[in-house]
């Protein structure tokens, strides 16, 4: 047991530094609604179950479990009244991750930044004996590592995450369908890409905010995106579909290209905080502590 | 600020500015960059597009660059010239001399560059002149423009170009002037440029025509007619070409003649001038179709002041050549010395094989006629009888006479055919002599000794019976008188000579005297000597070649000393005129009837020969013009020099630029 501890900590540090996950052994993901879970997990929800704690009555009808009738109330009122308990249940967490080609881009990538705040996230559900669900997306889910719970998935998690690789054009809103015809009961989604997409994001965050799902939105830029450093007269290739724009870098271009992009992000947002998911913005050079450690716990997904 | 040739840079303008703009957009090699995204890009570029069309242009050193260069060769094309001339617009007409002098070859130490023909350098001077001169552009600050001519003279004047401001047709004219071998003569250049002044020129536009136009002339001052000229000393304005260290020798003149007594041999004379400080020893030689024949050392004195004249005079030697064995051919005498004028160091001339005339002797019957002209050395002697002569078709002597002289004794006719003829008798009518009667009884008082025909005779016993009293025109030539009336007489008429002797030789006793056979030797001699003559084959620069007595229309071609050939065609008289021959050489006349005849044309003036240019000039009325003082110069300045250095800086900055990559 000692042993493959230690192998999952190994393995799991080549992403995070041991001192950070003893951080994140304090923490909790926390859902903003008390959700439905599969199992009695830990955590309250509104579904009345068979937890001690008693939430409230409703007449009886044809049925219904005799053994949850309120018999004082009976032989008061003389009529059927059922007990509701509050159901303790388990939180899904569903981690979506794009790794299509754009993500390799950046100094340090954008992918790698992704698979650490994939690993701290899961690390962080797991530990709290939470499902996990992670799905990497490009031009279409990937690849899946679904129900993972305890902490014994550790080392599978943080296996899975080392050998992902970017690869292929991004297809967000074919990816989102697959994933919802996927995802049953109700839980968090975090979604982490950067959303550079053509064809747009919105169909697909249309289907990802449905449902009995929290959605977390994390939009991460490389700094070479958000400041870029370039001159001369450039000739930019798409690294994913090798489309071409010629441009002259000058001062007004520049300037005109973080409007462009300020007027992305501020747009993502919009859209987001419209339909009751969370945004937060994230650059691949800083450190993931400070996102984790700071941001998310300011947005209540971790606490 | 003129501006000369605006709207061609325009037009280049219109064609290259866009192009450039366009080239600008099409040429660039830009660098791949990979990037994650092209979306926010496109975005960006758009909204630039959208919001700032002209940024671009604005705000891209490279392209101002580029723009900067363009105008500045656009400039340069348009060819602005800074003029520094003031004043009104003038008429000015160049006078450029190419006589034989102008084609001294300077020496080069003398502040020339290059070894150039004085003419080359007066050319020069004159497009100086003309490029300096004001011209009415687009764009001028000022309105006169100046108007010029061009003339070039050696002994005939030739205009290049009437008046006009146009400095291209100026100086094509100019370039077009070329050298001869001619005297120079600069009354005749004179005079057509005042005939000219009065013409308002090519642009016919305002100058004042009254203002007389100021002549401007290019000449080493050797010019023979100066004293002849007549024009104020203000309206010429002179510039000396050439230079003082210049030495010269040449021929001056040549003459090759058979020996009188022995026709085989051949007498050459020539004399040469040495215009050189030093005495100058050198050879002379002498060659026959091109085959030398002598070379005889000469030594020439240098030249001098004369102390009775006080004038510079040049050594003079003279030289004689003896040929025999020689039947015909052109025969060149040459100075082996080189020097800076090279036409006056041959001279050449034709020897005509000895000529034996062919006599035709109209006579009844006289035997001392017969004998004594069997006595002489003719080719053929043919004797007819009057009634004969009148017979034979007269008209055919007309072209090819058959005979070189006739001879008529006692018979005239009315209508004699062009010849030369000795007239024993009544002198034929139509001549302008007139006989008013006979006289008996004449003894000879006088007679011209020293005339060829009667050399050797002594005419002291000469008495005539019987002879005609003659009156004789006034250009006659009476040889011998006797008391009464003139004995013998040459009278030219109708283009034939008539040797008169107006007596019966039968009613004198001139037959029995001695001197009467020597008298037919050298009459027949003298008018052969008539027929050669009037072939002149030696000729000097300028004079034309005439061929008389041909069929009209008769094709020939000539060959020029240069080599190059020319088709002439005989005119409806039945000659052929050749006048172009400026230059000194052999010319070859072919003529399509088979005949090839040769003509030779020699400078041999002591005048052109003496090749020190003269730095005043003295004309009519001891006026004297000094030459000026320094070469023309350049009054204006052309522009696109520095038009052109700026285009090229402005490339190198753009270079840098570029290098630098500077982003602005």
């Amino acid at each position: 047991m000692y042993h493959k501890t230690t192998t999952t900590r190994k393995r799991l540090t080549d992403l995070l530094d041991p001192e950070f996950m003893a951080r994140l052994d304090s923490l909790d993901v926390m859902s903003r609604k008390i959700l439905q879970g599969k199992l009695h997990g830990e955590r309250r929800t509104k579904r009345r179950g068979h937890s001690a704690e008693f939430a409230d009555h409703r007449p009886y009808v044809s049925g219904d479990d005799l053994r949850f009738v309120d018999w004082n109330i009976y032989g008061r009122l003389e009529q059927l009244f059922l007990k509701l308990f509050l159901e303790e249940q388990d939180l899904t967490v569903h981690i979506v991750a794009d790794l299509s080609s754009s993500m390799s881009f950046g100094e340090p990538s954008k992918a790698l930044f992704i698979k650490k705040l994939t690993a701290a996230l899961g690390y962080v559900s797991l530990v709290n004996n939470n499902r996990v669900t992670i799905s990497f997306f490009a031009d279409g889910i990937e690849g899946q590592l679904a129900n993972m719970r305890g902490r014994s998935y550790l080392h599978k998690m943080a296996d899975y995450l080392i050998s992902a690789e970017c690869d292929g054009f991004s297809h967000f809103e074919k990816s989102c369908r697959q994933l919802v015809s996927g995802r049953i009961g109700s839980g968090i989604t975090i979604v982490i890409s950067d959303f550079l997409f053509k064809e747009g994001y919105d169909s697909g965050l249309r289907r990802l905010i449905g449902q009995n799902y929290d959605l977390y939105v994390i939009h991460v830029l490389s700094a070479q995106e958000l400041s870029p450093d370039i001159t001369g007269e450039l000739k930019l290739i798409d690294i994913e579909d090798a489309d071409i724009a010629e441009i002259t870098v000058s001062g007004a271009l520049l300037k005109y290209y973080k409007k462009t992009l300020n007027a992305y992000c501020n747009e993502l947002k919009d859209f987001c905080a419209r339909r009751g998911a969370v945004y937060v913005l994230a650059n691949s050079s800083d450190s993931i502590e400070t996102l984790v450690l700071k941001y998310l716990r300011r947005i209540n997904l971790l606490h | 600020m003129e501006w000369l040739t605006p709207f061609t840079a325009l037009y280049a303008a219109l064609i290259t500015v866009p192009l450039l703009l366009l080239l600008y957009f099409l040429k660039l090699k830009r660098h791949e960059h990979i990037v994650s995204s092209t979306l926010l890009w496109k975005r960006a570029i758009r909204d630039l597009q959208v919001n700032a069309p002209f940024q671009k242009l604005r705000h891209n050193i490279l392209l101002l660059l580029q723009l900067l260069i363009l105008f500045a060769v656009l400039f340069a094309i348009a060819w602005p010239v800074l003029s520094m001339k003031t004043g009104q617009g003038r008429r000015y007409v160049l006078l450029i001399d190419r006589s034989a002098s102008m084609n001294t070859i300077d020496e080069a130490s003398s502040g020339y560059s290059g070894r150039q023909s004085r003419l080359e350098k007066a050319k020069e001077q004159a497009k100086v002149f003309v490029e300096s001169m004001r011209q009415k552009a687009v764009f001028s600050l000022k309105d006169d423009s100046e108007q010029t001519m061009v003339i070039a003279f050696d002994d005939h004047a030739k205009v290049m170009c009437n008046f006009t401001s146009n400095k291209q047709q100026l100086i094509y004219a100019i370039d077009s002037i070329s050298a001869g071998h001619g005297k120079s003569s600069l009354s005749e250049a004179i005079v057509v440029a005042r005939a000219f002044s009065q013409s308002p020129g090519d642009e016919a536009d305002y100058l004042n025509q009254e203002e007389p136009a100021k002549l401007e002339l290019f000449s080493d001052g050797r010019i023979s007619d100066l004293l002849e000229l007549s024009v104020a000393a203000d309206e010429i304005t002179y510039h000396s070409i050439g230079v003082d260290s210049s030495k010269n020798a040449g021929i001056t003149s040549m003459q090759a003649m058979r020996s009188y007594e022995n026709p085989d041999e051949i007498e050459i004379f020539a004399s040469v001038f040495n215009y050189d400080g030093k005495p100058l020893e050198t050879s002379l030689q002498l060659s026959v179709d091109s085959d030398v024949k002598a070379v005889r050392d000469i030594s020439v004195p240098s030249s001098g002041l004369n102390s009775e004249t006080k004038k510079e005079e040049p050594g003079k030697a003279a030289v004689n050549f003896s040929l025999s064995g020689i039947e015909s051919g052109v025969l060149e005498v040459r100075l082996l010395y080189e020097d800076c004028l090279d036409c006056d160091n041959t001279a050449w001339s034709i020897i005509s094989p000895p000529r034996k005339l062919s006599v035709l002797l109209v006579s009844a019957n006289n035997p001392a006629l017969e004998s004594a002209l069997k006595a002489c050395p003719l080719a053929k002697l043919e004797i007819q009888p009057p009634e004969k002569f009148d017979s034979m078709d007269q008209t055919a002597f007309g072209f090819e006479n058959p005979y070189d002289v006739i001879v008529l004794d006692n018979h005239t006719n009315e209508h004699l055919p062009k010849g030369r003829y000795i007239i024993f008798g009544q002198p034929p009518d139509n001549i302008d002599v007139a006989v008013s009667g006979q006289l008996e009884n004449q003894v000879i008082i006088d007679w011209r000794q020293k005339h060829p025909i009667l050399n050797y005779v002594n005419l002291i016993n000469l008495f005539a019976a019987k002879c005609c009293k003659m009156s004789l025109p006034r250009d006659a030539e009476t040889l011998a008188e006797f008391s009464e009336t003139p004995a013998l007489a040459l009278v030219e008429r109708n283009g034939s000579i008539f040797l008169l002797a107006g007596f019966d030789i039968l009613e004198t006793n001139w037959p029995f005297e001695p001197s009467f056979v020597l008298f037919c030797y050298n009459a027949t001699g003298y008018l052969g000597l008539q027929v050669s003559q009037q072939q002149k084959n030696d000729l000097k620069v300028g004079e034309p070649i005439a061929v008389e007595g041909l069929s009209p229309g008769l094709e020939a071609k000539v060959t020029r000393s240069d080599g190059e050939k020319e088709d002439i065609q005989a005119n409806p008289s039945g000659i052929i005129r050749f006048a172009d021959t400026s230059h000194v050489g052999q010319y070859r006349l072919s003529i399509s009837d088979g005949a090839e005849r040769f003509y030779v044309v020699n400078l041999l003036d002591a005048h052109e020969s003496d090749i020190k240019p003269v730095k005043e000039l003295e004309i009519s009325n001891s006026q004297t013009i000094a030459a000026q003082k320094e070469t023309i110069s350049r009054a204006n300045i052309p522009l696109w020099p520095f038009l052109a250095g700026l285009a090229l800086l402005l490339a190198c900055i753009e270079w840098l630029v570029y290098n630098l990559k500077v982003r602005i």
